[in-house]
């Protein structure tokens, strides 16, 4: 399909369209950040910060620990907070964790649930608006990277991606790179199957 | 500045470098260049060399700068000590940087979707290389692009363009030599969309005829800036990011 690259102030319909990332004007919607437009209309963003919401998984660092529970940095302006209660296992400074956004206040404060605090591995960072790309559809891309990795990866919806000090690294980082420079290119997960095919 | 000069500025209808009254310098601009940054560019325009990098929505420090309404826009304008000929001694603070620092920040302040990211602060941090007049308007070029390349909501995009009259002549992009001996010296930032101006200074003396004629060229110029900063953003995404940035 054919794709065009949309910059912010460019008009993406001439009638008003509910998209995230967008303004009206009159009657016609414009574009607030960089994405993609393909011929049937649909505007997606190419970058754009992470914005919790309630369910999503997401993948983070404790950077504090307090009485109460522990602050876990998720690529936000603020921590997410995990209250010490709703957890069993003591958590220390410095341990990976995937949680689920319980509940988003107004002022942008993160409570977070349902928490498993994740093995040795690494941390790195992915634009949060490729995310999708890198999950896949029913999770096809993670579930062929663990695959080819020999070992765990967790994505997280805000950008974190933890990989499993057991995985073969540096290809999990290639991989994952290749992803980033080609989101906005289809039939990704044929040619990432074909990549991983070729470097085994 | 204002009065009459001893330097011949034009010469056969030709400018000090040999340009046309109507002639911009050379621009060349990438967008990304700084993987650690969310997002950042270097415009090279003439001889004027610029490095910027964005960094936010993130926790604003000091607190007590927070807005509970709308994210706090900072900019920080800096010449290197080595940018020009002229001294420029340390590289802290000055009159000249705090100035530019300001109207670049308003500058954005009216373009960015703040209203997003409540209680938050938005970095830009300008680093100019090399000087060789118009930084501030290749500066907020080149925070443009570097503030898309971040993914941070603008209503519109923007570039700047400085515009002054030599030997009663109209001129655009002022080169170093006409910004100090000319007659008079506009830099002044257009948003593409809706042409509207988002930062204009005078420096000298210009009848009303002259500044709107100077805004028609600027219009011109800023649509070819626009073409330009696309260009860069759309190399970046379509090669696929910081390794299609080669030397």
């Amino acid at each position: 399909m054919d794709k065009k690259i949309v910059m912010p102030g460019e008009k993406i319909a001439d009638s008003r369209i509910r998209a995230p990332n967008t303004f009206y004007e009159g009657e016609a919607t414009f574009a607030t950040v960089i994405g993609t437009l393909d011929e049937t209309g649909r505007y997606i963003p190419l970058e754009n910060p992470y914005k919790p919401q309630v369910g999503d998984f997401v993948v983070g660092m404790v950077v504090d620990v307090r009485h109460a529970g522990y602050e876990v940095d998720l690529n936000l302006p603020k921590g997410g907070f995990i209250p010490s209660r709703d957890i069993r296992v003591n958590l220390q400074l410095g341990d990976y964790v995937v949680c689920k956004i319980k509940l988003v206040s107004e002022v942008g404060d993160v409570d977070l649930g349902e928490v498993k605090r994740l093995p040795m591995g690494k941390i790195v960072k992915f634009p949060p608006a490729k995310v999708p790309r890198l999950i896949g559809r029913k999770s096809s891309m993670v579930a062929l990277l663990k695959e080819n990795a020999g070992g765990d990866i967790m994505v997280g919806n805000n950008g974190y991606v933890w990989i499993s000090e057991k995985s073969n690294m540096p290809l999990l980082l290639k991989a994952i790179n290749m992803i980033d420079v080609k989101a906005h290119t289809s039939g990704l997960t044929d040619e990432m199957a074909k990549f991983l095919e070729s470097s085994r | 500045m204002g009065g009459s000069t001893d330097v011949q500025l034009i010469v056969d209808g030709k400018r000090v470098d040999g340009r046309t009254p109507d002639e911009m310098r050379k621009v060349r601009m990438e967008a990304g260049i700084i993987p650690e940054a969310d997002g950042s560019s270097f415009v090279e325009w003439g001889g004027n060399k610029i490095l910027c990098g964005v960094y936010g929505p993130r926790e604003c420090i000091p607190r007590h700068g927070a807005n509970p309404y709308r994210a706090t826009i900072k900019c920080r304008y800096m010449m290197s000590p080595f940018a020009s000929a002229e001294e420029h001694g340390r590289s802290g603070p000055s009159r000249r940087s705090t100035e530019l620092s300001k109207v670049i920040r308003e500058v954005f302040e009216n373009l960015v979707v703040a209203e997003k990211f409540p209680n938050t602060q938005i970095d830009i941090f300008i680093d100019v290389l090399q000087a060789e007049g118009g930084t501030r308007t290749a500066s907020v070029t080149a925070a443009a692009i570097a503030l898309v390349n971040a993914g941070i909501p603008m209503k519109d995009m923007v570039s700047a363009i400085a515009l002054g009259k030599a030997a009663d002549v109209l001129l655009v992009d002022l080169g170093k030599a006409e910004d100090n001996y000319g007659q008079s010296d506009v830099p002044l930032a257009m948003s593409h969309k809706d042409k509207k101006l988002h930062l204009i200074q005078m420096d000298g003396l210009l009848t009303k005829d002259e500044i709107a004629k100077m805004i028609d060229m600027a219009e011109k110029a800023s649509d070819q800036l626009h073409e330009e900063q696309v260009a860069a953003l759309r190399r970046f995404y379509e090669n696929g990011g910081n390794e299609s940035f080669k030397w």
